[in-house]
């Protein structure tokens, strides 16, 4: 089993038979972003679970994609309840609805993945004031030692999509 | 495909709860048991009259078959389910399947935490040092771990969709405040203001520290027997019209990949339950919408059609919820400001509310004599209430329901 990873005082484990996430933290140390596609309909899912919940089907590949999206939902913590990120509020957290596969196979799904807003070092967390539904983002990827990155989003420089918005404070 | 019903057939006959407190100094057993011989006492029962118990919990309580020994209660049927929010409705459903297959003929349900002293489900103290594997590796890693942190997403995407605001919203705790102010029970029996949750200091945002429920220690406890037994009972029997259990959108573990986000599972129990009850939301009196957070208070009145779709906001703000509106809600403060029970304690106070025995400050309230004087510290009684419903949560994806009837 691969040693775990130290990350803002937790230990992040990904033991050798983690079916689920192994590959995904692998690649992501390559700094690519991979899904698990079906191989029967060809869908796209994530987290990487085993089975395709449109077809059911069992074979899958991964498929590389381009990390770029759009804020969905976001929220920020003030009051962090994990000792290691007390020193990093207020910190920005976002879903991030990805360009590919966007309102497939019906209307309201698409690929949406969690990341912390963050700088484009991947390290520095963005200020919260920036953040807001609608804004583009672009995956980035933080190294934590050998065998491990955690996908972060960072702003891109695009246009948003659609109507912006942040909560009025 | 329509769903079986067992309208009428079996009732709420005996109710009981420990003090709400911040510090018990007491196991979860002691806690447990001291509730469960209340209810069974309320319903007039004997130990040996309950033959089957039920409770749920998350690694933090006590078990069936410590707990009913312990009152000289001998089993024909236990099981101790893991879970928080929503099992209160869903064990009252699993309750009537055991006693309808003949497996039993009373149960007891109860839930018994040390929520504030020991196990905090904020998720604060030790469950915060816990490594991080599997499923939490999707969010955990990024400081996302309470409760609020998991749902604040759904909250933030309602906001924008439909324009909600977080003065609407502080609405729920002002009116759940009214109520506990009027509850002996209560830990916060002070009534606060809009102005009061607003500017109260943010936790994560959208959720002020004012939206938040209050960890407490305690214990809850019901009693389901048929209703041909209920008639020689104690109480006025309660009568079980619709329930439906921990109902969830397609995807539960991740519920944030599934969108609308903004979306409830509501969106799927209202149909099971009001279809069994033969009823809608016109129909209910008090309502009983588990409040978590403010939010979910207003996200599930909404999906239930007590309102449209997103306007829900408007809904809670419009002294609808309140003592003396249309369709209180929560009349006992809530999880807000009565204490966090995951949701038995809004149950029993809407057994009591269709008995009409509030335990409020009314001289007469164990008779059923009350004033409908809804100013600080006295009555919370709401007159000729006849059909309640209970809205279970567990989290945006799965939630529950129950429908009661005097």
């Amino acid at each position: 089993m691969p040693q775990p990873v130290t990350y803002r005082g937790m230990s992040l484990i990904v033991p050798d038979n983690d079916s689920e996430w192994k590959d995904y933290y692998a690649h992501a140390r390559q700094h690519r972003l991979m899904l698990r596609a079906c191989k029967a309909c060809g869908l796209m899912r994530y987290p990487a679970m085993h089975a395709c919940p449109w077809c059911m089907d069992l074979g899958w590949t991964w498929k590389e994609v381009s990390g770029r999206g759009t804020i969905y939902s976001y929220e920020t913590v003030v009051h962090a309840i994990q000792p290691g990120f007390k020193d990093a509020t207020p910190y920005a957290v976002v879903l991030v609805e990805l360009d590919e596969q966007r309102g497939k196979p019906t209307a309201d799904e698409a690929l949406r993945i969690i990341g912390n807003l963050v700088k484009p070092d991947a390290v520095t967390f963005e200020d919260t004031k920036e953040v807001a539904i609608g804004r583009r983002a672009r995956v980035v990827f933080q190294d934590l030692g050998e065998s491990m990155a955690l996908p972060q989003f960072t702003l891109s420089d695009e246009p948003p999509q659609g109507r912006v918005w942040r909560l009025p404070e | 495909m329509a769903m079986k019903t067992l309208k009428d057939k079996y009732c709420i006959v005996g109710v009981g709860e420990t003090e709400y407190s911040r510090g018990s100094g007491r196991t979860t057993r002691a806690l447990a048991v001291e509730a469960m011989r209340k209810a069974i006492l309320d319903a007039g029962l004997r130990a040996s009259d309950v033959d089957g118990v039920l409770d749920y919990q998350g690694g933090d309580s006590t078990f069936a078959n410590h707990v009913a020994p312990d009152l000289g209660i001998r089993l024909n049927f236990y099981m101790d389910v893991m879970g928080g929010g929503s099992s209160t409705e869903a064990l009252v459903g699993l309750a009537m399947g055991a006693i309808e297959a003949g497996m039993c003929n009373t149960v007891a349900i109860y839930r018994s935490m040390n929520g504030y002293s020991e196990f905090r489900i904020g998720g604060t103290g030790a469950r915060a040092a816990q490594p991080v594997r599997g499923m939490d590796l999707a969010q955990v890693p990024f400081g996302m771990r309470s409760a609020g942190q998991t749902f604040a997403f759904t909250f933030m995407r309602h906001m924008y969709e439909y324009g909600t605001t977080s003065e609407q919203v502080a609405h729920v705790k002002v009116a759940h405040s009214k109520h506990a102010s009027n509850n002996p029970k209560a830990i916060q029996k002070e009534r606060v203001t809009v102005q009061d949750v607003v500017g109260s200091r943010w936790i994560v945002k959208p959720l002020h520290l004012l939206d938040c429920c209050l960890e407490t220690d305690n214990a809850t406890c019901i009693i389901v027997t048929s209703a041909e037994r209920a008639r020689d009972l104690k109480q006025r029997p309660v009568h079980i019209m619709g329930v439906a259990g921990r109902v969830s959108k397609p995807r539960v573990d991740y519920h944030w990949v599934h969108g609308p986000i903004s979306r409830v599972a509501g969106y799927y129990a209202k149909d099971i339950v009001f279809g069994q009850a033969g009823i809608g939301p016109e129909d209910v009196d008090v309502t009983g919408s588990y409040d978590a957070f403010t939010f979910t208070t207003m996200l599930q009145l909404e999906e239930y059609g007590f309102c449209k779709k997103g306007e829900g906001g408007a809904y809670v703000s419009s002294g609808i919820i309140e003592l003396g509106g249309k369709r209180p809600n929560n009349t006992s403060g809530g999880h807000l400001c009565e204490g966090y029970t995951h949701g038995m304690s809004m149950v029993i106070e809407n057994v009591r509310q269709l008995r009409g025995t509030v335990d409020d400050t009314c001289p007469g309230a164990a008779e059923g004599k009350h004033s409908y004087d809804y100013s600080v510290g006295k009555c919370r009684q709401v007159r000729d209430a006849e059909i309640t419903m209970n809205l279970g949560w567990a989290m945006p994806a799965t939630g529950s329901a129950l429908i009661m009837r005097r």
